[in-house]
């Protein structure tokens, strides 16, 4: 009984203790991507949208959702900013609220590409120490298709010229002849 | 005794006109356009301007390692040359505007026309501006092809379009008052495509350069560079079109300062004076 007793007591302590450490908690969030999956064509726009929670007791404080986009296969060059030139939006969360996030992309690189959304706090008070919140990955799949080629060109380069040189002539001759016819 | 002095002789397309009730500048510019374009001066400056258009835009397609995005350099690359050939063709033809007529000492008889002075240099103006409209048509097709696959066609297409008649009126106007200010047709000439070389040169300074509070007050105070930077900006780096609309003040600018000091000083503008070839 005596042990039991004790046992209490050491779970009460340990509890209080552990209290203010709860308050100081990294953030409880929860953070949602869709669609899982994307299949585009190279220079298709799509959105990603994600959902974050808070999950905890307490208000979020600001913090910081950024897009990132990162190749999974082969060595494409990714620059991301390419892909999205907003990659970071602010807010804040009341304990239960959610927001939605639309991230606007263009794909610019054909290859597998995979997208995620980083949750970090944000402000002057963050000590570096915080946990990261990342959303599921979104799986982005873009197909290449036939870039720009000298044989696409060609009819426009050859037909403009040869069109505005025949009509130039036809009128420049022409209005040489009813000059002279006059 | 009176004195009785009679108006001086019509020619046909006066009477024609008059009669119809067309307004003095509708006249003048409808003359100055079939000059323009039945003489074929119009289309073989169109015919020159697509063999350097082909010319680009195939040294541009043939570059095999284009990507996505160097696809939208190239984009910009041919639209701003268009713009910027297109507008220099505008002021060479506005250059011949005043300067021309005294030239060929065919000042005299425009200016015994039942027309006002301030309608005559209008008239020139829309005749020169129709060259602009034509170069832009002839670009079309080119940045249609460039432009397809990376799906900004109408944008560059609409950007071109505002930004190029911006500077054509801008410079047409005043080509017309360099044109306006020379007796001879080679100085007008000669010193419009200074002005435009002049206003092109900053375009051409080398990304790499470091670019001060100076460049950038240069690019803002040049309606050519400037007009031509919001180009690149919203076809290259994807800007939104209001994002970087004050790089559009001083094509703006130059198009009102211009355009108004053509039509207010229209009347001292057109006046007869000894041209160089005038016996």
């Amino acid at each position: 009984m005596r042990e039991l007793l004790l046992l209490g007591l050491l779970v009460g302590v340990l509890s209080w203790l552990a209290a203010p450490a709860v308050a100081a908690a990294p953030l409880s969030i929860k953070v949602v991507a869709e669609p899982a999956n994307v299949e585009t064509v190279l220079g298709g726009r799509f959105m990603i949208t994600t959902e974050i929670t808070n999950t905890g007791s307490a208000p979020s404080g600001e913090i910081l959702a950024h897009l990132n986009v990162a190749s999974i296969e082969g060595s494409v060059y990714v620059d991301p900013e390419d892909w999205s030139p907003d990659r970071s939006q602010q807010l804040s969360l009341q304990p239960g609220e959610s927001r939605k996030l639309s991230w606007d992309l263009q794909a610019v690189n054909a290859g597998h590409f995979a997208a995620y959304v980083v949750v970090v706090p944000f402000g002057s008070t963050v000590a570096g120490s915080e946990e990261l919140l990342i959303s599921p990955l979104v799986n982005i799949a873009v197909a290449s298709r036939s870039t720009l080629t000298a044989t696409g060109a060609l009819p426009v380069v050859i037909s403009v010229p040869l069109l505005l040189g025949l009509a130039s002539a036809g009128v420049y001759f022409g209005a040489r002849r009813r000059g002279s016819d006059r | 005794m009176t004195l009785r002095v009679a108006p001086p002789a019509l020619g046909v397309r006066q009477e024609l006109r008059a009669g119809n009730g067309q307004p003095g500048w509708f006249v003048v510019a409808e003359q100055e356009c079939r000059d323009l374009w039945t003489s074929g001066r119009g289309l073989i400056l169109l015919f020159l301007f697509s063999v350097l258009l082909s010319a680009v835009t195939y040294l541009t397609s043939t570059n095999q390692a284009l990507n996505f995005l160097e696809q939208r350099e190239s984009v910009n690359l041919v639209l701003q040359f268009a713009v910027a050939v297109g507008v220099l063709a505008t002021l060479v033809v506005s250059a011949d505007g005043i300067s021309g007529e005294r030239e060929r000492g065919t000042m005299e008889t425009l200016l015994v026309t039942p027309v006002a002075r301030r309608s005559i240099i209008i008239g020139k103006l829309i005749a020169a501006l129709t060259l602009w409209f034509a170069t832009f048509l002839i670009s079309i097709p080119y940045v249609w092809v460039l432009g397809r696959e990376v799906g900004i066609l109408g944008l560059a297409l609409a950007l071109g379009f505002c930004v190029g008649t911006l500077l054509a009126v801008g410079l047409g106007s005043i080509g017309l008052l360099i044109s306006a200010a020379c007796n001879s047709n080679k100085t007008s000439i000669a010193a419009s495509i200074l002005l435009l070389l002049i206003l092109f040169a900053p375009t051409q300074l080398p990304s790499g350069l470091p670019q001060g509070w100076f460049f950038e007050v240069l690019l803002r105070a040049n309606p050519v560079a400037s007009g031509l930077a919001y180009i690149s900006a919203l076809l290259v780096e994807g800007h939104s079109w209001t994002q970087d609309l004050s790089y559009l003040i001083t094509p703006l600018l130059t198009a009102i300062i211009g355009a108004g000091a053509l039509i207010f000083a229209g009347p001292q503008l057109v006046r007869l004076t000894r041209g160089v070839n005038a016996g």
